[in-house]
């Protein structure tokens, strides 16, 4: 685990120091760009040009400027938005818990019905039903997610008018009590957690799938079958058991899928979450907020790989190095 | 099996031949992707007009003279699908190239030189598989500016550690092979091992890794021109996507039946032959993964 540990942190620094090293050494000059009048991207606002000028300290040494940049990175203090004349902390903070819901129910909702789904689908392997969803996860997994939900947008959203088009609550919403608040809510993260599931489901359905399918022809599921186990022990006790080892070791690189899904799916339902904001910050070229998000989903990312290392590490004795542990 | 049943048939080639030869995964994935090339290539004879001419007026719905109506500027939707088509193969191959020679290059030395040198490129994979890519795409494509070779050079920056992983581990296991060992006792430099031993155990490999690197390239670009990081004077599908959606109130008419339906497909028909014809290509590379 020690070693996981520092690679970690290593791959952290990697990701700090490419954040502060591309904006400098990148052609063009485009933090630059921000303070010189005769640009295009130049700011007018003088507040917010001091701002940047003192959070960029583009006139100090480079390693002055590393020293300030990762000072503000551990403190929380991203640098100021220029199209919003806000502190990207406070940004982050006010967008991150939309992700966090949208990516969380996502997941937690894929993971299950791919666990149950692709075990079941094992179990029946070369009947009508599998070979049918099957084919089905290789369409949803692979489609791209903006595409899904481009489709399920047009369906529930305009034809069928059943859900809302777009945000995350209904605009200018005074709820009278926390129910109707949990109801505005979740009307709005049907259409959107419905796709980011549906792409999700197809790529962890398939790893169960051919996990188990291998399990299933494994010695071991011969015996248990020759001491006259029930078929519900068989299954649930000795195949998934196994099948979920593979599953828990990807289910760090599905976290990062669900993000990189979020942040289309965000931008298509227009739900203010950090897709959104990283979108809006590209469009009005607002520097301080591409690269805060980008640290903070970076961080975010690593953190679920490590989570998922420390299960996996749990459920399989083999990958723990303490014994007895 | 499909060796079996070829030996017993006589030896003109039929269709359904070659679809048990091959498996009808590639054998879909390369009809469809030979199609989607043959338009690409035929583009200026297939399109009615110049995707970038003001051919009729804005917002036209579909008629004779515009099969798929027309744009917000005017411009003919078909032909701006066609000549799409251009880009997103463009880019797929070479953000497929430009990967597959990094991941290549990474790959071999690291599998072939071994020790410290292996162990740091090796850790260095580590670290660009743990990043998040898409993120990091925005900020490369923030800060490099947007055009089509960015776009491509930025792809293959951030998915050749994928290849150069299993690259390093076929080169590494057959530098251990008896007549590797042989030839290099007899004098052969790396150069000559690597090409003439080498290359021809990973070209398969080499192949698998185009082919899903492709896949992952088109739908990379277009995702970026979707969220409007793309190349702006390319008409490419995700931009024409991304114009579609910009529209006020277009999935209150059946505009987007037209406009925003079309693109879309045709980027999924084409990451699904690329990743239908991957899938065969895999299972040809391990057989165990035979549908059981």
């Amino acid at each position: 685990m020690k070693a996981r540990i520092v690679a970690y942190l290593l791959t952290l620094w990697v990701i700090l120091t490419l954040n502060f090293l591309l904006p400098r050494l990148l052609p063009g000059d485009p933090l630059s760009a921000l303070l010189d009048p005769e640009s295009s991207d130049y700011v007018f606002e003088a507040e917010v040009r001091a701002s940047l000028e003192t959070y960029y300290g583009l006139d100090r040494p480079l390693v002055a400027q590393y020293g300030a940049y990762l000072k503000g990175a551990v403190t929380g203090d991203l640098g100021r938005s220029i199209r919003l004349n806000q502190p990207v902390g406070e940004l982050i903070v006010a967008h991150l818990p939309w992700t966090l819901l949208l990516t969380g129910t996502a997941l937690t909702l894929a993971s299950l019905l791919g666990l149950l789904g692709g075990s079941q689908a094992a179990w029946r392997r070369g009947s009508a039903v599998d070979r049918l969803v099957t084919a089905a996860s290789v369409v949803a997994g692979n489609a791209p997610v903006y595409f899904v939900g481009m489709m399920l947008l047009i369906l529930f959203g305009a034809e069928l008018g059943w859900l809302p088009l777009a945000g995350g609550r209904t605009p200018f919403a005074q709820y009278n009590s926390p129910q109707a608040a949990i109801a505005d809510i979740g009307t709005h993260l049907i259409m959107p957690a419905l796709t980011l599931t549906l792409s999700l489901l197809g790529i962890q359905f398939l790893l169960v799938r051919n996990n188990m399918v291998g399990i299933l022809g494994e010695d071991f599921m011969l015996v248990a079958r020759a001491k006259g186990l029930r078929q519900a022990r068989l299954k649930w006790n000795h195949a998934l058991r196994n099948a979920l080892l593979p599953f828990v070791a990807h289910l760090a690189a599905h976290a990062a899928l669900a993000i990189t899904g979020a942040v289309f799916v965000e931008t298509l339902f227009q739900y203010p979450g950090m897709g959104r904001l990283i979108f809006e910050a590209v469009g009005a070229r607002d520097y301080p907020v591409i690269q805060g998000v980008f640290l903070v989903v970076a961080i975010v990312v690593l953190t679920a790989n490590l989570l998922a290392d420390c299960l996996n590490a749990r459920l399989d004795p083999r990958l723990a190095e303490e014994v007895g542990q | 099996m499909s060796a079996l049943s070829r030996l017993g048939r006589r030896p003109s080639v039929r269709p359904a031949q070659i679809v048990s030869a091959v498996g009808l995964e590639t054998a879909v994935g390369v009809t469809a992707v030979v199609l989607f090339a043959l338009v690409a290539l035929a583009a200026p004879l297939l399109a009615p007009y110049d995707p970038h001419a003001f051919s009729g007026k804005p917002l036209e719905r579909p008629s004779p003279a515009h099969p798929l109506g027309t744009n917000d500027a005017g411009q003919d939707i078909l032909s701006e699908l066609i000549y799409g088509t251009r880009i997103s193969l463009a880019v797929g191959l070479g953000a497929a190239l430009g990967t597959v020679a990094l991941g290549l290059l990474v790959g071999a030395i690291a599998g072939y030189a071994g020790g410290p040198l292996d162990a740091l490129l090796m850790r260095l994979v580590d670290v660009m598989l743990t990043l998040p890519r898409l993120p990091l795409l925005i900020l490369l494509a923030a800060f490099l500016g947007s055009g089509l070779a960015q776009t491509m050079a930025i792809i293959s920056l951030l998915f050749w550690p994928v290849t150069a992983r299993v690259i390093r581990a076929q080169v590494q296991s057959q530098r251990q092979r008896g007549y590797v060992k042989m030839a290099r006792n007899f004098g052969a430099g790396p150069a000559y091992v690597l090409r003439r031993h080498i290359l021809p155990a990973i070209a398969p490999l080499i192949a698998f890794g185009l082919v899903t690197a492709a896949g992952r390239a088109v739908a990379m670009e277009a995702g970026l021109a979707f969220l409007g990081l793309g190349d702006p004077t390319a008409k490419s599908w995700g931009l024409m996507m991304r114009f579609a959606l910009n529209l006020p109130g277009l999935l209150l008419t059946d505009r987007w039946l037209w406009w925003l339906l079309p693109p879309g497909l045709l980027i999924t028909l084409l990451v699904l032959a690329l990743t239908y014809l991957g899938m065969g290509l895999e299972e040809r590379l391990q057989p165990s993964l035979r549908r059981r």
